[in-house]
């Protein structure tokens, strides 16, 4: 007697389902992180090196091994401020 | 008004006066977070000096460090550039690829033991400097030197 394949049919529909939206997920985070894996449980330590990252490359997620740091670098990080009220 | 905590989430000042001509200029390191994480090890062999005076003049100083720890601050960064400049003359190869592997993995060192193992040779061939985690006990193996990582994802980078 061969394999029942008929049985296994809905399962291999729910599997396939499930792979085409986990990929698409992947692919949509991949797109959102420059072709890189998604970044996860990114504490404020991770946010500093990210914003670094973000003030020496352009992207959050740029990465570069220069040794020197481009001109203007020392002053490009920003005091975060609060709007005043009189 | 009864005072509350600031929300410092409105407004960016970007600051461009430079700093006066009685300190000295370095250039700053340019390399991103993953290229440092991959280096700093083989920092903190060369420059262990510079960075301990550093920490301890930053500890001392009770909230001045940022303008009196100046002159060790500019050492530190010119030792570690100095480590990155060799290692990207030597070794700059495995180097990428440790670095990219840990931007794809989150910065995580466990995942990417298999491109750390030739980067550390090499390092350690060329430029001398060895990866030491400072604080294991003496009876284990260090968790860069075991052959089994148990929380990476897969066997085939471990």
């Amino acid at each position: 007697m061969g394999v029942p394949f008929e049985a296994l049919l809905p399962y291999a529909v729910c599997i396939g389902m499930f792979g085409f939206s986990g990929a698409a997920l992947s692919k949509i985070r991949a797109m959102q992180n420059g072709g890189k894996r998604a970044r996860h449980s990114v504490d404020q330590w991770d946010r500093q090196m990210m914003d670094r990252d973000r003030r020496l490359t352009g992207f959050l997620r740029g990465q570069t091994d220069n040794v020197k740091a481009p001109a203007g670098f020392e002053l490009s990080n920003p005091w975060r401020l609060e709007r005043g009220y009189t | 008004m009864s005072a509350r905590q600031p929300r410092f989430n409105q407004h960016l000042l970007i600051d461009t006066t430079p700093l006066p001509d009685s300190i000295p200029k370095v250039q700053e390191v340019g390399s991103s977070s993953a290229p440092l994480l991959s280096a700093s090890y083989f920092i903190g062999a060369r420059c262990k000096a510079y960075n301990d005076d550093y920490m301890q003049c930053k500890t001392e100083a009770n909230g001045k460090g940022e303008m009196d720890c100046l002159r060790e601050g500019r050492k530190v960064t010119r030792c570690a550039g100095s480590v990155l400049e060799d290692v990207n003359k030597s070794c700059l190869d495995e180097f990428r690829k440790h670095w990219e592997c840990l931007d794809n993995n989150n910065q995580q060192l466990w995942q990417c033991r298999k491109w750390e193992r030739p980067l550390n040779s090499c390092v350690f061939e060329k430029l001398n400097l060895e990866k030491k985690i400072p604080g294991v006990p003496e009876n284990e193996t260090p968790v860069h030197l075991r052959k089994r990582q148990i929380f990476a994802h897969s066997i085939m980078t471990q």
